[in-house]
């Protein structure tokens, strides 16, 4: 009986545990992330950020730019910091583009007129991150 | 204590059943999914996932249209009536796919009474696939029925098509998703091709067609994952390798260059120094788009 009961427990921590994982609700914040796009700028995409509590230490997406638009690619998440959240984009090669983190300051968005069509990755990391947890909008303009 | 016990066990059962949102499970789908239920791919869904992200939106290519001063035609997109015919779950989600990219074009040129008429059928479609649930029908008709709503239609309805895929995909069902997106993939080059085909001197769109190459590579290594097992994903995979071999016949060069930056208004504004060229004959966007013609031919009919 005992052992069925320690058993029951283990069910029930795991759940918990799984729980606090998925209190991360990514979709409010992207939700909240697609009105700030920049007038002008038609919504492609949404991303969830989930770092799943620190577990995960990038979130990446990727997605093929075409030559001759301008996207924007944005973070949302609770306050009006990043927490942490830091977006960088690469190229086809995984040459850098562009950080959010810039010049010593960490900002929400890029805006990128892209010159050459192919995949860009869209990545995602946490610097001191209290709740890793945010959403990600990427909307485009010609 | 039996009894606590069996309470316990009736608590958990109840949560591990609860779900907020009430979609279909995985084996609704799969019942109505007659002819694109197929055993699983030898990769992973999760890199499934990943290509399928990549694929862009055809309302760029719409976009692009409007923005060249390309005049709304009718004539270029899908009969909504002809639903109908489509009489396998295989050909429904291809349709979807092509009917979610007339009513993007209908969206971008603001031709909101024939929008109405592709949110009709795309909804029949989706109810028969089981993710009818995706569309508010009455509040999507509300806004098609302002011109004023066009915004909060576009938007809708793009986050819908997003959430139909990322649904699908979460459900095991990338192939489905993958129909959906060749096919939606598929009607902006169709729609480009007879646009470019009118302005034969207009460089943009020739060079448009032949970038849809980088897209052309991700769609058949998506299907490659299911042909084998599937005899329809096979057959379709078959045109679209012919199709992808006249794409191969294109080089895009690329010369890459630092970025340089600016901040403004908190934003992060990157001037992009690359530069590509693309190497093309018009004979070659000819035959992408006569092969184009005949594959969407196939799907529609």
């Amino acid at each position: 009986m005992k052992k069925l009961i320690f058993a029951l427990g283990i069910i029930f921590v795991t759940a918990s545990v799984q729980q606090s994982f998925a209190q991360c609700n990514t979709e409010k914040h992207v939700e909240a992330c697609i009105p700030k796009l920049q007038s002008g700028f038609t919504f492609l995409k949404s991303y969830n950020i989930d770092g799943q509590g620190g577990a995960k230490d990038k979130v990446e997406y990727s997605y093929v730019f075409t030559k001759g638009a301008t996207y924007q690619v944005m973070i949302c998440n609770e306050g009006s910091g990043t927490d942490g959240i830091v977006l960088t984009l690469y190229d086809s090669n995984r040459n850098k583009v562009a950080s959010t983190k810039y010049e010593g300051s960490t900002l929400s968005s890029i805006a990128f007129p892209c010159q050459v069509t192919g995949i860009y990755y869209i990545t995602f990391t946490f610097e001191g991150s209290s709740n890793y947890c945010g959403g990600s909008v990427l909307g485009f303009k010609r | 204590m039996k009894n606590i016990l069996l309470g316990l066990l009736a608590i958990l059962t109840v949560l591990s059943s609860c779900d907020s949102k009430k979609k279909p499970s995985a084996d609704e789908i799969s019942g109505v999914l007659d002819s694109v239920k197929i055993e699983e791919p030898s990769i992973s869904e999760d890199v499934i996932s990943d290509i399928i992200q990549q694929i862009p939106s055809p309302l760029e290519i719409s976009t692009l249209l409007k923005e060249s001063e390309t005049k709304y035609d009718k004539e270029y997109l899908n009969d909504p009536e002809k639903i109908s015919d489509y009489n396998s779950n295989y050909k429904k989600a291809l349709a979807l796919g092509v009917y979610g990219t007339d009513l993007g074009y209908t969206n971008i040129y603001e031709q909101n009474q024939d929008a109405l008429f592709y949110l009709n059928s795309i909804k029949s479609l989706a109810d028969d696939l089981s993710i009818g649930q995706f569309f508010d029908i009455g509040t999507i008709k509300r806004l098609a029925t302002n011109s004023k709503n066009l915004d909060s239609l576009l938007l809708i309805t793009t986050k819908n098509f997003n959430n139909i895929n990322n649904y699908l995909q979460e459900q095991k069902r990338s192939n489905l998703s993958i129909l959906l997106l060749s096919g939606g993939w598929l009607e902006a080059l169709y729609i480009v091709s007879r646009v470019s085909e009118k302005n034969p001197d207009n460089e943009e769109l020739k060079e448009t067609i032949a970038e849809q190459k980088v897209i052309m590579d991700n769609v058949v290594l998506l299907m490659s994952f299911y042909k084998d097992n599937d005899p329809n994903i096979k057959q379709l995979s078959d045109r679209f390798t012919k199709l992808q071999e006249e794409f191969n016949k294109i080089e895009i060069k690329t010369v890459y260059r630092e970025p340089t930056y600016e901040v403004v208004d908190g934003m992060l504004v990157v001037k992009d120094n690359s530069t590509s060229e693309i190497i093309m004959k018009d004979e070659n966007i000819e035959s992408i788009r006569n092969q184009v013609y005949e594959i969407r031919k196939n799907i529609i009919n």
